[in-house]
């Protein structure tokens, strides 16, 4: 919320006259800006001795305010970012790949929807070691549970006979951060961006794929009772990883937990209706523990048809 | 003398009624978008859309958006478009361009099918349109082929634009008009502004108005105060330029009791206005704007006859003006497909 007063010294029009006579009508930031009706503000300043430099200063803020805003884009201008910044990436197992039409889009927030141990964790990290070593992209690991094991990663790159300096290569590509609740959650991806904006993410080694697992446990404390801060706090905080996503050209993974028993006894997935217009793609991992078979169907999807599963059998050693 | 003169001007008509009535029809037409046609809309209209997720309310957006791009004929082909431009502000950053893409290029190879008198099964019984499955259209789609420049054009007839947060929206909203005279100088005008979701910010608005501010005469950004302005930037917007607004709003609480058909039929007996059939939680300048309403519901699984995998199909139910009739629909490859 800046104060007028510091748009004078690359603007000089708005000066001390013309932010009196905005506070007379109780405008002191950009943002009480935009909340007034503009053409009643200039017939306000119809009245006034120096009606026409206020008309300017007015005309000044909105072309202020145009260039902040984001572009108008076209059908083809759309069409050719996707097919030139936002690549397919390999989840690092077929099935899924398969069943996704490549795997998962950059610019895109997939959110995986399972039972507690249906391989959430799992599918994360072979995610994680799908990109780093294919795609050679890095990778931001966001784990909120204690479940990373850089081991187990190791295990995904290619078996574990690959080089040791292959190895070394790939991991350093991925970086694991620990936290707890959503203030620090804000904190690291407001960091990120900052980051990338900075950097112009566009070199070899660029950040592909960031992973949230999982997101739920930093919700659902959260949420509940009948005040609107908690899903206040979760649709702030799912705006801030579509725009990383978008903006950066980054594939986004989350994980979320299932609840149990709606009216049907079905179990549905955690955190609520408002958090149903989040993600893009939604998936959810089930696992029959006796015969060690996965499905993973497809709830929602921006241009598939939902309902479509894939299964495969697991095993120990690499899904 | 000239007084005579200037009162004789001023007493004599402008025009006839009849000269008013095809004026107004011819600017301000009424469109048909399917599969809103069952009611016509006619510029000035704000259509809302209200469904929980997911139910196809982007799809009907999309389906909506190519019948106002495409042209009315192109190259002696009827497409029976409206050839406008179409305005989307993307609330909801999940707008996926492939998927408006890949729709138009089938509306496209149909429209090519028909017009060119080949084989194209459309069994017109009780208004159930035949389907064919992935293997008939690879086979046929090598022998006929779409326009590329006309898919070109339609694309650029489709503007964009994505707002993050409210007061993006507000900024955007300000800025709009000169944005789109600069596009309209191109050629169409606007004919539809699309808003993809109305309640996205709501929440993120509930809590900024729990921070007011102390000093009496300052307007604070609060939920009431962000949504009137929304609507009186959209009210200016339509006094300029004659366009309808289609709004899709994702419910955000969860129903309690499920209201299935059943249901509703025990308790449509009285005339007065019904409770509608979710909680309603946009402010009342939002709710006195809307001019007609519609609700989706998911509607059990659909079976298709050729053995493919069941479809979910959603009913569309028309609450203002208040129509008896609900339509049932199911989305495939080709769009939004009514069934009954």
């Amino acid at each position: 919320m800046a104060p007028l007063k510091h748009l004078e010294m690359e603007n000089p029009i708005i000066d001390a006259s013309f932010r009196d006579f905005c506070s007379s009508h109780g405008i002191l930031t950009v943002e009480d800006f935009l909340i007034h009706d503009l053409y009643e503000l200039a017939a306000f300043a119809e009245r006034q001795v120096d009606a026409d430099r206020l008309k300017e200063g007015i005309t000044v803020m909105l072309s202020l305010l145009e260039v902040k805003c984001r572009p108008l884009l076209n059908g083809m201008e759309l069409l050719e970012d996707l097919q030139r910044n936002k690549h397919t990436l390999s989840s690092g197992d077929n099935g899924t790949d398969s069943l996704l039409q490549g795997g998962l889009r950059e610019g895109q927030v997939t959110e995986l929807v399972g039972p507690s141990s249906s391989g959430k964790t799992q599918f994360c990290m072979q995610a994680a070691a799908s990109v780093a070593e294919k795609q050679e992209g890095s990778v931001f690991y966001i784990d909120t549970g204690n479940s990373f094991s850089a081991r187990r990663i190791a295990q995904f790159i290619c078996g574990s006979s690959a080089a040791a300096a292959l190895q070394k290569r790939v991991l350093s590509r991925i970086s694991c951060h620990t936290v707890y609740d959503i203030y620090t959650m804000f904190d690291t991806l407001q960091g990120l961006e900052v980051a990338l904006r900075s950097q112009m993410n566009v070199n070899e080694c660029r950040l592909r794929l960031l992973i949230v697992d999982s997101i739920s446990s930093l919700i659902t404390p959260i949420l509940g009772g009948s005040g609107s801060q908690g899903r206040a706090l979760m649709v702030a905080l799912g705006y801030l990883l579509k725009k990383l996503a978008h903006e950066h050209n980054i594939a986004v993974l989350v994980t979320n937990h299932t609840v149990g028993a709606g009216e049907n006894g079905k179990t549905k997935p955690a955190l609520g209706e408002t958090w149903k217009s989040i993600p893009h793609v939604r998936l959810m991992l089930s696992r029959d523990n006796r015969n060690n078979i996965c499905t993973i169907s497809i709830l929602k999807h921006t241009s598939m048809l939902s309902g479509q599963t894939v299964t495969r059998k697991d095993n120990q050693q690499c899904l | 003398m000239r007084e005579h003169e200037a009162a004789r001007d001023w007493i004599r008509s402008d025009e006839t009624a009849k000269q008013m009535l095809s004026r107004v029809l011819g600017d301000r037409a009424f469109l048909l978008l399917p599969p809103l046609h069952r009611v016509p809309l006619r510029a000035g209209n704000v259509v809302e859309i209200t469904g929980s997720s997911p139910t196809a309310k982007t799809q009907i957006l999309i389906q909506a958006a190519i019948a106002c791009i495409l042209p009315k004929t192109w190259n002696g082909v009827h497409y029976g478009g409206l050839e406008k431009l179409v305005l989307f502000l993307d609330l909801d950053c999940r707008f996926d361009v492939m998927r408006l893409s890949d729709m138009l290029k089938h509306r496209l190879l149909e429209a090519n099918r028909i017009g060119n008198g080949a084989w194209w099964q459309l069994e017109e019984s009780s208004g159930v349109k035949n389907c064919r499955g992935a293997q008939d259209k690879s086979k046929s789609k090598s022998k006929i082929v779409y326009d590329e420049e006309l898919y070109v054009s339609c694309m650029k007839r489709f503007l964009y634009l994505r707002c993050y947060d409210s007061l993006e929206l507000l900024s955007s909203l300000k800025t709009l008009h000169y944005r789109i005279r600069l596009q309209e100088a191109c050629g169409s005008q606007v004919g539809v502004l699309m808003i993809d979701s109305i309640g996205a910010f709501h929440w993120t608005d509930r809590l900024s108005s729990s921070l007011a501010l102390d000093k009496n005469n300052r307007k604070s950004l609060s939920l009431t105060n962000v949504v009137e302005t929304i609507v009186q930037e959209m009210k200016k917007l339509m006094r300029v330029h004659s366009l309808v607004v289609i709004a899709t709003k994702a419910t955000i609480y969860e129903e309690k009791y499920p209201t299935n058909e059943n249901n509703r039929k025990l308790s449509s007996n009285n005339d007065k206005a019904q409770q509608p059939p979710f909680r309603e939680f946009m402010p009342s300048s939002w709710q006195a704007f809307v001019t007609h309403k519609i609700f989706i519901r998911k509607s059990g699984d659909h079976h298709q006859s050729s053995g493919q995998q069941s479809l979910s199909a959603y009913s569309l139910e028309w609450l203002q003006p208040q129509l008896s009739s609900i339509d049932r629909f199911i989305v495939d490859d080709s769009g939004v497909v009514i069934v009954s």
